[in-house]
């Protein structure tokens, strides 16, 4: 890593700096943690026996990332990487960032690194919205004990590492088609159909294929229901080769673009 | 000479269309070099692949005396440019948008207050840039070129959407960068008018072809060279006909004859064939082409 590539993504850090995709990434990690907060405080009554249980964290873990694992994850993969790019198509600045005294390289994985913190940002914030679903109603409401069931850390960080590596998929996918395609509902559409086909894929056995079926797959595999049909691979393993392939894909795209900007 | 900018016989394709055909650019170093040609003429092109936006399909370009293809990022670092609109993120302050240069160009954090306050945007403070005037925004795309205090300047027709008031500042900045930095600057127009009070040299493009180049003394010498002869008669269309039978390439423009430059024995020549034809002579006098004129000449062909 040069020093280049270091003042590049500061760069690139400043400019998702107010910017719409910056919005959608703190709005969509708090959305399931203050529906949480809401339902507990209106129905503030359940709260003493809940707060006691014995597995309070991990039901409070398991139920909000149902939502994360089959929406907000994906989406927020397909539309960040979607706003993230079209910054600089929006502005006709492909041209300025292409006359910078900056490899092609950095100029790519810069950008691409900004992205794939923001996906990290994005599922750290809703892990501490999970916290904070909990410990807000019982500060609020008297009566409610802080639960007595020990906090599962590490098993939680560990379980939040690997969603974040089932969307890197994703985030690359939609960065190659940010870069090939100007027009902003060119790539925002085809994520969406893709994660549609994902949904639609998870009862099939070779669901699995579909690099945008990751989180899903990750969070259902615990799924009493069975709901999807779990493949007998490292799901994490195909994702990261998935997250290779398509950031390849993406950089020999940008790298031999006839036009930049 | 040495030149700052030099490019080589410069081809360039979309699909069978050619839009720059054998385009040989030569800037010299320290010159103010306006690159002229009505719109579609090939200037933006020939830019953008100085800059390398658009991939070299035939030719060479140097730039301070280095190839471009394998010198890219230490060349890039040494110049400045704006190319069409400006680059501007609208959701940022003219401060950030200058941070996130000042951050590539490593230049200290006092020289983006330095270049607002040369083109005038010290005091938009925390105002987006998407909530400027299109004037404003252009000075903050000429701020981002100045920022890193490059020695070669490229303009592609930089005063679109400044009033007359900041064209004539946007003119007097340049003149200053150049005599007191020493920077070279390239500037793209489609009007000669605006810039050939700024300009030591000058380039003129029409339909991917180089029509002149060279110092704006020689262009006006071209002007000098390229009079040509007002015919006034009582009865002009008949005059004209007589021009014409003698082979004079005369036409009729703004309601009078106009004849191509000649000797003035070749003028009282005219004159005794049209008195002989029974026409009076009311005027007959040389006019000198002004540079607009000679401009227009070679982009009409």
């Amino acid at each position: 890593m040069t020093i280049d590539f270091i003042h590049a993504l500061q760069s690139e850090w400043l400019k998702r700096k107010r910017s719409l995709g910056a919005w959608l990434v703190i709005a969509g990690a708090f959305f399931t943690p203050t529906v949480v907060i809401v339902a507990r405080l209106v129905r503030h009554s359940r709260l003493p026996a809940l707060y006691s249980a014995d597995a309070f964290w991990t039901l409070l873990w398991r139920s909000s990332w149902q939502s994360m694992a089959i929406f907000f994850l994906p989406v927020a993969a397909i539309l960040a990487t979607s706003l993230v790019t079209q910054i600089e198509y929006r502005n006709n600045a492909w041209k300025q960032v292409h006359a910078l005294p900056l490899s092609p390289a950095t100029i790519f994985f810069s950008k691409f690194a900004v992205i794939i913190l923001m996906m990290a940002q994005f599922v750290v914030l809703f892990d501490v919205g999970i916290y904070l679903s909990a410990l807000i109603p019982y500060l609020l409401i008297s009566g409610v004990p802080y639960p007595t069931d020990p906090l599962p850390l590490r098993l939680f960080s560990g379980q939040t590492l690997l969603y974040f590596v089932d969307c890197l998929p994703i985030a690359a996918a939609q960065y190659l088609l940010s870069l090939r395609f100007r027009n902003f509902l060119v790539p925002i559409g085809a994520g969406f159909l893709m994660w549609i086909g994902a949904l639609s894929a998870l009862s099939w056995k070779f669901g699995f294929v579909i690099p945008y079926t990751y989180s899903m797959l990750d969070y259902l595999k615990d799924d009493p229901a069975g709901k999807a049909v779990i493949p007998n691979v490292n799901i994490h393993l195909v994702a990261l080769a998935y997250f290779l392939l398509f950031t390849f894909g993406g950089y020999c795209l940008f790298l031999f673009k006839g036009e930049k900007g | 000479m040495t030149y700052c900018l030099e490019t080589t016989n410069i081809v360039h394709k979309y699909s069978d269309d050619v839009v720059l055909d054998g385009i040989s650019l030569q800037v010299p170093c320290g010159s103010i070099y306006g690159f002229l040609g009505p719109n579609g003429a090939g200037k933006t092109t020939t830019l953008r692949l100085v800059l390398g936006l658009l991939r070299k399909q035939q030719g060479a370009i140097s730039v301070f005396g280095k190839c471009f293809d394998t010198h890219r990022i230490e060349i890039l670092r040494q110049v400045g440019s704006l190319i069409e609109s400006p680059s501007v993120y609208e959701h940022l302050t003219a401060t950030e948008n200058l941070s996130l240069l000042q951050k590539v160009y490593q230049v200290p954090r006092a020289r983006i207050g330095e270049v607002l306050e040369v083109v005038g945007l010290s005091q938009t403070g925390r105002k987006k840039a998407g909530q400027f005037s299109l004037g404003m925004k252009q000075r903050l795309g000429i701020a981002a070129t100045l920022l890193h205090r490059p020695s070669l300047l490229i303009l592609d027709e930089p005063t679109n959407g400044l009033d007359p008031n900041g064209i004539i500042e946007i003119r007097d900045l340049l003149i200053e960068l150049n005599a007191r930095e020493g920077m070279t600057i390239v500037i793209s127009s489609h009007l000669l008018s605006e810039i050939e009070k700024l300009v030591t040299h000058a380039g003129i493009i029409c339909k991917g072809r180089m029509m002149f180049q060279g110092t704006l003394a020689e262009l006006k010498k071209k002007e000098r060279q390229a009079g040509s002869v007002a015919v006034s008669t009582n009865d002009d269309a008949r005059a004209l006909e007589v021009l014409r039978e003698d082979g004079v390439g005369a036409s009729m423009v703004n309601g009078e004859i106009v004849m191509p430059a000649m000797s003035n024995e070749r003028i009282a020549g005219i004159n005794r064939r049209l008195i002989e034809k029974g026409l009076d002579v009311h005027k007959l006098s040389a006019m000198e082409d002004d540079l607009e004129a000679i401009f227009m000449n070679m982009v009409r062909g």
